[in-house]
């Protein structure tokens, strides 16, 4: 079965315990120029709470917002590594191996949700992004950061589960917006969300293809095999041909000269 | 058959020539290194994925919330009392452990926000934090850039409690008394003048208990029991959890607040000194003062001279941070001469010492209402109230006073225990006339901005300042509020009486609703 997170906007507090859980797990670094409250996603913030000043019925409120890699069910970083260093595991997370990533940075431009960071400071730099703990999450533990949540923000569980738990949330509590981010956006991911207040006001991208970006890829080239073989067919038959023909033509030559 | 043995050994040894040896070990090599740069060495992927970290004990369990104590309470960025450094943070959950169980804080409030993060500026989480991760927001350079610039005259004020604590952050036991050596240190530091906290606090008895009376006796139309209204933490607390409860919280300022608006105007006129050129610094043992300090209505001195921009009290100083900067001077604190406090706003009583301790501002206001009722000085029980002493939750005490009967009080400290108390006023089974609240438990001396002498703070640290309190009560001169002199001079050549106009102007202050900042919890 595959894993998830859901998200519950309205239940995040800020106080950002999820953000230093992954920097203990993973080994990541701090930098007080970018902390992990406020600047976003880079190399050594894998995952960020940024605060939200926004509206909610002409009353001004804070909302806070954890933002990592959404984990897609179908990847454009992993269809777009042509190396295979990012791979969709079983479980659910996307995670990446240095040791067969090449460099190439595909990942970074194929993401439509801007996760994937690269050490433009470092000689042989990594792509770095949230690998949802794939090592817990395979030993049936949740991941660091949905491990310490002390508001109930997080919730860790199979994706088909949430996304009953978020549809029971938004359909009883009138004060939810009627979307479970993540459910369709790029064709679905593993983490989900839901808020009281617009999604595009919290800074996500709504304007996103619920067609899984692989797809749009895969039409074209599913046909390479196919493309390939064809060509060298249609070339070899030319050759043959002309091959042919050229044969023909020396040998009613011949008896001419003979 | 020895000479078969022998060929069949002789055939064996030859096989593991150097030459084979040699071969078979580049072989290895070269298949070592195909495979690893094929990126065959690791077994599997998401093994290696993201984390092998490390995460605290309580983590590292499978399960789902809740289990055990969890996460860390949420800090503003911009919380002016306290701050945090996620560097240090070890995700212990001691920090939600005091503010959800003994402070009532976090947790005790519906989801989602409003536009606030919603904190009391307390500052236990300080005391809690076993990695210092959080402290209090260091304001140290706005003193000392104060102090070098010659064209300002810098005030500063000591609070009751941090004489018997700041001693321990140079290695004396809990609970020296140093107030001379606080005197002295502050003078070496550079201010220009030295005040003592506890003279306020005489004048907040004078100003309280005469509110009490005249709510009692019916002459200000407001609810009983009074509430006190000197720790900022308590004020705050009561701002967002029991607003509808606001009438009952006595309208004087903190004795901060009220020594801040009298250095600007008072000590300003009487020295002719600019109030714009006054640097009015405190030295507390509470975090929450540093809020209070900036809240929007403490500018009485402003208004007194009808000048934007003044602010009553400029700098909040915890007692750590004095400590820092006694030490970044190289002063040994234990090795100082004593010195006095600095005349005018020096003179403090016994009964302002005990405000650093649970019960202290109600024995200390019981003396003086006794007198004001009763022009009569008050029965030696009234000079050792012992109900009202100690570290329980809630203290309650009875008191005959002539002429008014059976007057009946209660202290409590810490917020939880306040929780009780406010439930049982908002249900109208509140018999009390007088409540004094303190945020912290203990009471300021064990306050959020105090030496970290034990984490947590322990009850023995705590009995050890308090009795330093009493025991400096005991022994002062004048024990009771209302024969501070300095406070009489106040009185004859400034504010004419207790609540008078100018009083009310410089001394009392108004409270804000923050009710809408809590939601119910429903779920």
């Amino acid at each position: 079965m595959s894993k998830g997170v859901l998200v519950d906007i309205t239940r995040c507090i800020g106080c950002g315990s999820c953000t230093v859980a992954c920097k203990m797990w993973n080994n990541l670094q701090y930098n007080q120029t970018a902390p992990d409250k406020g600047s976003g996603l880079n190399a050594e913030n894998w995952t960020a709470v940024n605060r939200v000043q926004t509206e909610k019925n002409n009353e001004p409120v804070w909302r806070f917002v954890k933002y990592q890699c959404l984990h897609c069910e179908e990847p454009a970083c992993a269809s777009a590594c042509f190396s295979k260093a990012i791979k969709k595991t079983k479980d659910g997370p996307v995670v990446y191996d240095v040791n067969l990533c090449v460099g190439c940075r595909y990942c970074m431009l194929a993401c439509p949700f801007n996760v994937p960071k690269y050490e433009w400071n470092k000689t042989f730099p990594q792509v770095r992004k949230c690998q949802m703990c794939a090592g817990r999450v395979q030993t049936g533990e949740s991941p660091a950061c949905v491990s310490v949540c002390p508001a109930g923000a997080l919730t860790f569980g199979d994706r088909n589960s949430l996304l009953a738990i978020a549809r029971e949330k938004i359909n009883s509590d009138s004060s939810y917006i009627k979307q479970i981010y993540g459910e369709k956006e790029a064709g679905g991911t593993s983490w989900l969300y839901i808020s009281d207040v617009p999604f595009e006001t919290l800074g996500f991208r709504t304007n996103i293809t619920t067609t899984p970006l692989p797809h749009y890829t895969e039409s074209i080239l599913s046909l390479t095999p196919a493309v390939a073989l064809g060509w060298g067919a249609l070339l070899t038959g030319m050759y043959v041909y002309n091959h042919r023909r050229n044969e023909i033509a020396r040998e009613e030559k011949e008896p001419g000269d003979e | 058959m020895d000479d078969h043995v022998k060929e069949d050994e002789q055939q064996l040894y030859k096989k593991v020539t150097r030459r084979s040896f040699l071969k078979m070990m580049g072989g290895l090599g070269l298949a070592g290194i195909t495979m690893s740069l094929a990126g065959c060495s690791n077994s599997s992927m998401v093994e290696q994925a993201g984390g092998d970290g490390w995460l605290p004990q309580q983590y590292q369990g499978r399960g789902t919330w809740p289990a055990q104590v969890r996460g860390r309470v949420p800090i503003d960025p911009d919380n002016p009392s306290i701050t945090r450094d996620d560097q240090k943070c070890i995700l212990c959950g001691q920090c939600m452990e005091v503010c959800n169980n003994i402070q009532t804080v976090a947790g005790h409030y519906g989801l989602p926000l409003a536009n606030d993060v919603i904190c009391v500026n307390c500052g236990q989480c300080t005391l809690w934090c076993p990695t210092s991760a959080i402290t209090e927001r260091d304001d140290t350079q706005k003193v000392l850039q104060a102090i070098q610039d010659p064209n300002k005259h810098v005030v500063v004020q000591t609070a009751p409690a941090t004489r018997v604590a700041l001693g321990e952050e140079f290695g004396l036991p809990p609970g020296t008394w140093v107030v001379g050596q606080q005197v002295a240190a502050l003078k070496r530091l550079g201010f220009d003048a030295v005040f003592d906290t506890n003279f306020t606090a005489d004048l907040t008895i004078m100003e309280e208990a005469t509110e009490l009376i005249k709510r009692i006796t019916g002459d200000i139309i407001k609810p009983l029991p009074q509430f006190t209204s000197c720790s900022p933490g308590w004020v705050k607390f009561c701002e967002y959890f029991y607003p509808d409860l606001l009438p009952h919280m006595s309208s004087c300022k903190s004795p901060q607040q009220m020594l801040g608006a009298l250095a600007k105007t008072y000590y300003a006129k009487a020295k002719n000194i600019k109030p714009e050129n006054i640097v009015s610094v405190s030295i507390m043992p509470c975090t929450a003062k540093k809020f209070e300090m900036q809240r929007p209505e403490m500018i009485s001195s402003a208004h007194y001279w009808n000048k934007k921009g003044l602010q009553d009290v400029d700098v909040v100083l915890t007692t750590r941070e004095l400590a820092r900067m006694i030490k970044q001077q190289h002063i040994d604190l234990s090795k100082l001469p004593e010195q006095k406090y600095d005349s005018m706003l020096g003179e403090g009583t016994g009964a302002a010492i005990i405000f650093g301790a649970t019960g202290g501002v109600m024995e200390a206001a019981v003396r003086t209402a006794y007198y004001f009722i009763t022009q009569q000085q008050p029965p030696a029980n009234l000079l050792n109230l012992t109900p009202v002493r100690g570290l329980d939750g809630v203290k309650e005490a009875a008191l005959d006073v002539p002429g008014v009967g059976t007057v009946k009080v209660a202290v409590c400290h810490g917020l939880s225990n306040a929780r009780q108390v406010l439930e049982a006023v908002r249900q109208g089974n509140a018999p009390w006339h007088f409540v004094e609240f303190m945020s912290c438990p203990g009471g300021c001396i064990s306050g959020g901005g105090q030496p970290r002498s034990a984490v947590p703070p322990s009850d023995e640290i705590r009995m050890a300042r308090i009795n330093s309190l009493y025991q400096a009560d005991v022994q002062a001169p004048r024990r009771e509020s209302h024969e501070n002199a300095e406070v009489l001079a106040l009185y004859q050549d400034f504010l004419q009486h207790p609540m008078s106009e100018l009083s009310e102007e410089l001394l009392h202050t108004e409270y804000t609703d923050r009710g809408k900042k809590v939601r119910e919890i429903t779920a």
